[in-house]
């Protein structure tokens, strides 16, 4: 492979006078780096735009406080508010939603604080256990076991005409909340 | 025939083998491995293996709880309160609800399955003579025309058909435990004591009620009465778990 | 024109000649054409080979959220020979990890990332980095339950890097939820974007290896002195040397083709790697899983403890990282011989002993609770005969109370706290009922949950788990 032919010649208007090709090479760079940019400027944009502040939380109706016994814990599901058409199966969001009494719920997220796996509900033992690293909680979301660093994400929820809605929309993770 | 078409036949036909045989090799994903929706599950044997096994026995005797292969305990108990203990379980003991409304994993279809593959596999007819089994629960045997179980009757119904195993007081002996303490009673519902009186645990060495020889067995009514003198036992504060028909 | 005339009109035009000489016939140290050696063709190998099957799958697969598994399940049931080209990339793709591995610590371990080729060592490191990459989105490809929480855990982990960790986590999902532009957004990295990189990058890689030489094999008590060592290796190619190509090669290609066969073989053997369970997160009865590579790590984030778990993930890991990078330029000359090098084989040998243990802990995950053993794991037969109806009672609330979920019995069952079978040999009535109901030692409290019967039952119960003739502890 022979190097590079031009090694040994001065490259185009790196010295000597103005000439009118070292002109138009400087010209050509110039222009290049402002297509350049003005084409980056779209593209990271593109992509990049899954930064820029989406509306990422709304309220969502769960379903009727009816649903719930008092005093016990149950799954529920949501679609959530922000999707593409071909989102399928994976925009169906399940939560535990414990009823308290009357009008006081607690409404967890699937994700374990630790590393995001679905815990499970156990009623007979009144526990949430983790299948992937053994984390587990108390009915009230504190952990009792296992490493997460913090207890369940709840969910903010408010009761309008007999109906539990939650404020949801992004995953929880232990930098953002639910 | 040009020679070496021979030699070409024969590598197609190797080719087409070749290829064929790739349908054959055991690395090929079988139907049964498929990935199957835990919702849509209504093979018995599977039903069972999660969920029952792990109380009642991988064939469903020699478990700590209820014995399911006894023809008898099968033609005992209706369908209405197999489907209702499953589905809602039994508040207060041992037993949970495995229906999704009420809070447990499996769908509708699923207990139907429990229910109806539990009958195939245990269930015997016509080695049980129904005609002299008791009535299910204490109400069904009210409305039959028994009296309400009486502790009086009871205790010295228990003292002819049990004492010999669980003691005169029921505290008891040689062959079977303590079946009067209060922790005991605590745990269990009255229907519960009613089927094991009725249908025992032949699984684990106890006899059935018509097992017994004849001056020693229960009457249907001391059925109840027996029940009635062994819940007398639970502490006064005690709410006694309330029973699968009640 | 007879057949040399064509070839000299071809010649004169290609110039395939001298392209032979500078690349493929370039000269290599006689003793360099080893049986050691072959790892990194065959790396390259594999490579191609995932290529190849790759681009087969993708003309079936559909990147969408919404049929991804539709698609998988299409090629493992209905597509012709669908299953054994997903069987294919799957084998071929632990093998490529596997032989990258290999040809890393083979390496490390001759010295040839010392001076003069401390470059193609940092190059190398970058292929190392972009194939588990490839690992790690070819998992997400196979868009089943796996996967989706997979990128759970990548999402959680992301989310504790200080304050970027959010932005990262918005990059990766490209939403607010793991879902379709989710997929996209792997499916380009996976197919697109890591491909393209890994060509530029072994393109860079194998230049460095035509430009500065194979490394020689080493010799004993003899080190790289970076003042001496280009005219050393050059009288070494002077001396004995022979072109790659075909003279050293013979090894590299016996290998490959057996690489081949061998990944085909456990192709048609074994099959392809699911996919299991639709990626529905409504459907939480799952156990999920990592790919093999990443079992170690699996294990890391089970076993750390929690308070240091954020540093070692965000700080420690990547520092290791960077190390790996800068080993060329930490000890990039002296000793290259490994029986001369006692420090870099003992590293050797602890990290892939550590590696090795993590990830078959990961395999068994003791610390993982048994979600389904409560109700289909069944008490041993001998737990249940000779008890008391209270004792009978308390061995259905061990199940029934989830006990067995961490607790075994008769070696069936979770294994995150001690087994039961002779729990009482261990512990008196009153330590049992303190256990049970206050917790303690990572067992939760169940003093909420359990009834004075109910614990009763269960300590009476726990005491009869002792061995025959054993008495139980007082």
């Amino acid at each position: 492979m022979s190097e590079d032919p031009t090694a040994g010649r001065t490259p185009h208007g790196v010295e000597g006078p103005i000439t009118r090709r070292s002109f138009l090479f400087k010209l050509g760079i110039g222009l290049n780096a402002a297509a350049a940019a003005l084409f980056a400027i779209p593209v990271l944009g593109f992509v990049a735009s899954a930064l820029r502040g989406k509306a990422k939380q709304a309220w969502i109706p769960l379903a009727r406080v009816a649903d719930f016994p008092e005093g016990e814990t149950r799954l529920a599901t949501y679609r959530n508010p922000f999707v593409v058409p071909w989102d399928g199966k994976t925009a169906d969001i399940p939560c535990w939603v414990r009823h308290i009494r009357g009008n006081k719920f607690q409404v967890f997220a699937i994700n374990c604080a630790h590393l995001g796996c679905p815990v499970r509900w156990f009623k007979e033992s009144g526990l949430f256990m983790c299948p992937c690293h053994g984390g587990v909680y108390y009915e009230d979301g504190q952990v009792a076991a296992g490493p997460p660093p913090r207890g369940l994400y709840e969910y903010e929820y408010k009761v309008k005409r007999d109906e539990l809605w939650v404020r949801a929309g992004r995953i929880p993770t232990l930098a953002q909340s639910v | 025939m040009r020679p070496g078409s021979g030699a070409t036949t024969t590598l197609l036909l190797a080719a087409a083998l070749a290829l064929a045989a790739c349908d054959w090799m055991p690395g090929r994903p079988r139907e049964q491995d498929r990935p199957r929706n835990p919702r849509e599950i209504t093979d018995f044997a599977t039903l069972y293996a999660n969920n029952c096994a792990g109380c009642h026995g991988s064939e469903g005797e020699l478990g700590p709880a209820r014995e399911f292969a006894s023809p008898l305990f099968q033609a005992f108990l209706p369908d209405p309160a197999l489907r209702n203990v499953i589905r809602e379980g039994v508040p207060g003991t041992g037993m949970p609800a495995f229906a999704k409304a009420a809070g447990g994993s499996l769908m509708d279809p699923q207990v139907e399955a429990l229910v109806s593959g539990m009958r195939r596999r245990w269930a015997r007819p016509s080695r049980v003579d129904a005609s002299v089994l008791p009535p299910y629960s204490e109400a069904d045997a009210v409305a039959a025309g028994y009296a309400l179980g009486d502790p009086g009757r009871g205790r010295e119904a228990f003292q002819r058909a049990c004492a010999g195993c669980h003691g005169a007081d029921g505290n008891g002996g040689e062959e079977g435990g303590s079946v009067v303490a209060a922790a005991f009673l605590g745990l269990v519902s009255d229907q519960m004591l009613r089927t094991v009186v009725v249908c025992g645990r032949p699984d684990l060495g106890m006899p059935d009620w018509r097992e017994p020889p004849p001056e020693l067995r229960l009457s249907v009514q001391e059925v109840s009465d027996v029940v009635s003198w062994l819940a007398s036992h639970r502490p006064p504060d005690l709410e006694p778990a309330r029973g699968a028909s009640e | 024109m007879d057949l040399r005339g064509i070839g000299e009109w071809f010649e004169s035009r290609l110039q395939l000649g001298s392209l032979y000489r500078t690349t493929a016939g370039h000269p290599i140290p006689r003793n360099s054409a080893s049986w050691w050696y072959v790892f990194g063709s065959a790396t390259l190998v594999c490579f191609v080979l995932q290529i190849v099957t790759g681009i087969c799958l993708a003309l079936v697969y559909v990147p969408s959220a919404d049929e991804a598994w539709t698609s998988l399940e299409f090629l493992n049931y209905q597509q012709s020979l669908g299953w054994f080209l997903r069987a294919v990339h799957f084998w071929g793709s632990n093998v490529m990890v596997a032989l990258m591995t290999v040809h890393m610590i083979q390496v490390f371990l001759m010295g040839a990332h010392k001076y003069p080729r401390e470059l193609t060592w940092v190059i190398g490191c970058v292929l190392f980095i972009a194939t588990i990459g490839m690992a790690f989105t070819g998992q997400v490809m196979r868009f089943d339950q796996d996967a989706y929480w997979g990128l759970g855990i990548g999402v959680a982990i992301m989310a504790r890097i200080p304050i970027v960790g959010t932005a990262l986590v918005d990059l990766i999902l490209a939403g607010p939820i793991i879902g379709a532009e989710t997929l996209s957004r792997f499916f380009t990295l996976h197919v697109f974007v890591v491909p393209g990189l890994i060509i530029a990058f072994v393109t860079v890689h194998l230049r460095l290896v035509l430009k500065r030489g194979i490394n020689e094999f080493p010799v004993r008590g003899k080190g790289v002195v970076p003042e001496e060592y280009d005219e050393e290796y050059a009288a070494l190619i002077e001396k004995e040397g022979i072109p790659f190509f075909p003279d050293g090669v013979d090894k590299d290609i016996v290998f490959s083709a057996a690489v081949i066969v061998a990944i085909l073989f456990c192709a048609a053997i074994f099959g392809p790697a699911g996919p299991n369970g639709e990626p529905d997160p409504t459907l939480i009865d799952t156990v999920p899983r990592p790919d093999f590579y990443f079992l170690s790590l699996f294990a890391v984030l089970a076993l750390l403890p929690p308070q240091i778990e954020t540093f070692v993930l965000v700080y420690v890991m990547p520092v290791a990282i960077l190390l790996l990078f800068l080993i060329p330029f930490i000890a990039g000359k002296g000793a290259k011989h490994p029986a001369d090098r006692p420090i870099a084989v003992l590293g050797v040998v602890l990290i892939c002993t550590t590696i090795s243990t993590l990830a078959w802990l990961g395999i068994s995950s003791p610390w993982s609770p048994h979600m389904d053993a409560w109700s289909g794991e069944p008490t041993p037969v001998a737990y249940v005969e000779e008890r008391s109806p209270l004792e009978l009672q308390g061995a259905v609330l061990i199940q029934a109370r989830q006990c067995r979920n961490c607790h075994a019995l008769g070696g069936r069952g979770g294994q995150r706290g001690p087994a039961l079978d002779d729990v009482a040999t261990r512990l008196t009535a009153d330590q049992l009922t303190r256990q049970i109901l206050q917790g303690g030692g990572n067992m939760p409290a169940y003093g909420k949950h359990l009834s004075p019967d109910e614990t009763t039952a269960l300590v009476a119960f726990l005491r009869t788990m002792r061995p025959i003739g054993v008495p139980g502890a007082r």
